[in-house]
């Protein structure tokens, strides 16, 4: 079991390559690059609960959802999420559902980035040998 | 020329075609020097962007390109693209996340000499009143939602009906600041909440707040007709439609995308999805664009009202003695129903501007009877070290490109590699020393933004005028910047 990602090069915005052994792992992994991204390498006490239930018509559509609700949570809600519990991707239907756990922010910790969304640009989830990977790019 | 692997024709001294193939429905046409297309950085995803732009249903004469050229998504940054509005299409890809991401430009009656004691406390002041960085709120109270819907629907009216502008700004922004189209039931409630409280706040990146010099004239009488003289200080205030309008392009992305299925468009690239503009959902997306796009006339109308309050606290000085003018307000990220001529018709077109700015020639009924015998002022900021431009339309520009210019320099380097080059150094005391202040939220944008992670914008300025396509009027040289 493993999952990666690494920032790229991009000259205005934010983008990452991720891979992972199982798509729930890649979505996990994107999140955690998102979050590193917009508050940096933080941790905080899980205090509250989330339901996610997301639904789109792809997969890459499925993960720019996912990517945005944590993004809307954070810059509206004022809550990160940290934790995810009990992952579901219905692979056909293109649904997700997760029980996360997280925190609200406060002024102490640093908003860095102002993403304004996850793009479809160069996004493209494929599978080969058991290896699910994608470029997720974030205007900012 | 071959820029890896695509193939650009001279047309003109500044001006490249990319032939039509491939499903191109149209050519591209770029206007760019050789030396800029030669440049090293130069982004071919961007050239293909601009090929992808012409396999658009409906697209007009040529997929388009201003020398401010880079890579976006769907439609390239500078990309300009008009679409027959009887058997074309909408996309957002052709508008971009920030709605009406645009420009306003005041002046005042104040010179350098003026000011230059105090430039300190106005920054302050400036940086007090007006909220910067990521999800900066609270400029004025949260709208209520019946706010939030004038706001929507009525645009820069909504502010003047509210003792923050006049009717001196509603004449001076493009569209008098309102898109009537616009409908606040279109707009989701996701998009409500996240600009609920950001009215009249900057953002972060490259937004900002900006006290100028006008430091050079280039054409006196257009100078005079736009209240320009040399050593006078402007303001220039550079944001768009904060999450609000983010939130409606994500929104339409969707419905476009499945739209684009629905009526049978095969499309290079997602981010370019569409619907024919008559259709119920090319309709539902202009009118919610358009509402984002009066929030985003409304936030700049707010931030220059609390900019003058921070000039008329700082040099204790009333509103006659100070004179605070708004020159114009132009939006680079729209897409607007225009008439055009294509041959000896004019038709009518929806012409996506993305990264680029209206250039209305003289005695176009669409701009102030003011600009009428010079053209619309069109404003092109540069980087927080160098200059920005004021230029004027041209009959050319309707003849070739839409009635559209540059929008300003286009980053020369990624963040991540200004940061890198920013280490070590001071960004903020080199500007000082060059007679710059600025201030921002942390040293993270300073770094990012640093004017050498900028192309020069003078290049990208003078292929349009070269070109007859903008005509420069007078150049601002920085001495303040706030930024996010």
């Amino acid at each position: 079991m493993s999952a990666e990602y690494k920032f790229i090069n991009h000259t205005a915005d934010l983008a990452f390559d991720v891979s992972a052994d199982s798509l729930e792992e890649l979505f996990l992994e994107a999140a955690k690059a998102w979050r590193i991204s917009v508050v940096g390498d933080i941790s905080g006490k899980a205090l509250s609960n989330v339901m996610l239930n997301i639904s789109a018509d792809s997969l890459e559509e499925l993960l720019v959802n996912f990517l945005n609700e944590l993004n809307f949570l954070l810059t509206t809600k004022k809550w990160l999420a940290i934790i995810f519990n009990n992952i579901v991707i219905d692979k056909t239907n293109f649904l997700f559902s997760a029980n996360c756990t997280g925190f609200h922010v406060d002024n102490s910790i640093e908003i860095k980035e102002e993403i304004k969304s996850a793009t479809y640009h160069q996004m493209n989830i494929v599978n080969i040998d058991n290896k699910f990977s994608t470029r997720v790019v974030f205007d900012v | 020329m071959d820029v890896k692997g695509i193939q650009l024709e001279k047309f003109r001294e500044n001006v490249w075609e990319i032939p039509k193939s491939n499903g191109m429905l149209v050519p591209g046409r770029i206007y760019i020097s050789q030396k800029m297309l030669e440049h090293n950085l130069f982004d071919d995803e961007a050239l293909k962007q601009v090929m992808n732009v012409a396999h658009l249903p409906g697209i007009e004469k040529y997929s388009l390109a201003m020398p401010d050229i880079h890579w976006g998504y769907g439609f390239p940054i500078g990309g300009v693209a008009a679409t027959d509005i009887d058997d074309g299409v909408i996309s957002p890809g052709g508008v971009g996340y920030d709605i009406n991401c645009g420009v306003r430009l005041a002046t005042t009656a104040l010179t350098f000499d003026d000011v230059k004691d105090k430039l300190q406390n106005l920054i302050t002041k400036l940086f007090q009143n007006v909220p910067t960085g990521v999800g900066a709120s609270g400029a004025i109270k949260k709208l209520s939602r019946s706010d939030l819907k004038n706001v929507l629907n009525k645009g820069s009216v909504w502010a003047m009906e509210h003792d923050l502008g006049n009717q001196n700004d509603i004449i001076f922004t493009e569209e008098n600041g309102t898109m009537r189209g616009a409908d606040f039931n279109l707009v989701s409630e996701r998009a409500l909440e996240r600009g609920a409280d950001q009215l009249g706040t900057l953002g972060s990146g490259n937004h900002f707040l900006e006290i100028d010099v006008v430091d050079e004239i280039y054409d006196t009488d257009a100078a005079n007709v736009f209240g320009l003289s040399l050593n006078q200080i402007v303001i220039q205030i550079h944001t768009g439609s904060r999450g609000l309008g983010y939130q409606v392009c994500d929104d339409f992305l969707k419905v476009l995308q499945t739209a684009s299925k629905k009526y049978g468009f095969d499309l290079p690239d997602k981010q370019l999805a569409c619907a024919p503009i008559k259709s119920q959902e090319g309709q539902d997306y202009l009118a919610a664009m358009q509402a984002a796009a009066n929030f985003a006339w409304n936030n700049r109308q707010v931030i220059m009202h609390l900019a003058k309050k921070s000039f008329l606290d700082t040099f204790n000085i009333y509103e006659s003695d100070l004179k605070f003018q708004l020159v114009y307000d132009v939006c680079h990220n729209i897409a607007k129903i225009e008439k055009h001529k294509i041959g000896d018709e004019e038709k009518e077109l929806c012409v996506h501007r993305k990264g680029a700015t209206r250039a209305f020639a003289p005695g176009n009924n669409q701009i102030p009877t003011k600009y009428k015998s010079v053209g619309q002022p069109v404003l092109i900021p540069g980087d927080m070290g160098r200059y920005s431009f004021v230029a004027a339309g041209t009959e050319k520009a309707m003849e070739e490109t839409f009635g559209s210019s540059c929008h300003g320099a286009g980053r020369n380097l990624s963040r991540h590699k200004a940061m890198k080059i920013a280490k070590g150094r001071n960004i903020s005391d080199e500007l000082k020393e060059k007679g710059i202040i600025i201030q921002a939220k942390g040293y993270k944008t300073i770094a990012e933004e640093m004017p050498q992670a900028y192309k020069d914008v003078a290049n990208v300025v003078d292929v349009m005028h070269n070109e007859g396509i903008t005509k420069k009027v007078a150049k601002l040289r920085p001495v303040g910047v706030i930024k996010g």
